[in-house]
């Protein structure tokens, strides 16, 4: 077989054990079953602090976001990269001032998106308006 | 500098900002690090800097400014250098591609570093994090256009380059 094409394979081998690798250690696995857990939101622009307890059995906090997106007026962007949070109780972030929904787990400031972010039992996920 | 190299300098800059906007309907997937590989090898490194300042800048004026772009600056220079490093050892398009898929690979962890000296660490973390995949497209695509396309396009531009400054 052509060496180029040998050296192709294997660097796409590489390319799938990285994927495999990646959607499984990196990504927290999220788990079934029902928890409660506590959304926050914060916007001290429009004197907003108001928490939101929900039993669920999503695994992800994106899924528990678009079953509630009504009652906590959340707005999505697609991206490539996936969806980001935009909007949250109807007040849209305003890019041109630097604004955006800033997410801790906890207390934590959150490094994956809400696709990736598993729900876990009493995890309280907040998001807070605030400016780059 | 001669005229000739001044007006090449501009065509190659296009010919990237061009090469780039021709595929950045597909994420990660570029020809920008073979045609700086390229050029590097058939036109040198001083002229390739200077195609990359120009390219960068012109990128400045499409998308407007942002922190991205001045990891932009140094990181191009930085394959360009490595490139004439290897041009002195290597001839064979497989080491070509195994730098375009490394830089490819390590080019959301550059970039992290960068945005994490103006948001933080835990900014950049998640941004290298969140890019992990489309690095890992980034990598592997590099190291197969590179290593297809390499040849055939160095040859092309020799022969350029020949009639170019003959005349």
């Amino acid at each position: 077989m052509n060496k180029k094409i040998i050296a192709i394979l294997v660097v796409l081998a590489i390319a799938i054990v990285g994927y495999v690798g990646y959607k499984n250690l990196i990504v927290p696995a999220g788990t079934e079953g029902e928890k409660e857990v506590t959304i926050q939101v914060i916007n001290e622009k429009e004197n907003v602090d108001k928490t939101f307890t929900y039993n669920t059995d999503h695994k992800y906090l994106i899924e528990l976001l678009e079953e509630k997106q009504d009652e906590l007026g959340v707005s999505f962007q697609e991206y490539d990269f996936g969806k980001m949070v935009i909007g949250m109780l109807n007040y849209v972030a305003d890019d041109s001032n630097n604004e955006y929904f800033h997410i801790y787990v906890n207390g934590e400031d959150a490094t994956t998106g809400p696709g990736e972010i598993p729900l876990n039992n009493e995890d309280v996920y907040t998001f807070e308006l605030k400016t780059y | 500098m001669k005229a000739k190299d001044v007006v090449l300098i501009g065509i190659l800059s296009a010919s990237i900002t061009a090469g780039k906007l021709a595929l950045s309907f597909i994420p990660n997937v570029e020809i920008v690090t073979l045609l700086f590989i390229v050029y590097t090898v058939v036109f040198g490194y001083r002229r390739t800097l200077l195609v990359s300042i120009v390219f960068t800048t012109t990128e400045i004026f499409i998308y407007g400014f942002a922190t991205w772009l001045l990891g932009y600056y140094i990181i191009w220079p930085t394959l360009i250098l490595l490139t004439e490093i290897m041009n002195k050892r290597f001839k064979s398009e497989y080491a070509y591609a195994i730098l375009g898929g490394i830089f490819g690979y390590i080019f959301g962890l550059f970039f992290a570093v960068i945005e994490s000296f103006f948001y933080g660490i835990a900014y950049g973390w998640a941004y290298w994090i969140r890019g992990l995949l489309f690095d890992l497209l980034h990598g592997t695509s590099n190291f197969i256009i590179v290593l297809l396309l390499f040849k055939p396009v160095k040859n092309l531009l020799e022969k350029l380059k020949k009639s170019y400054y003959a005349v």
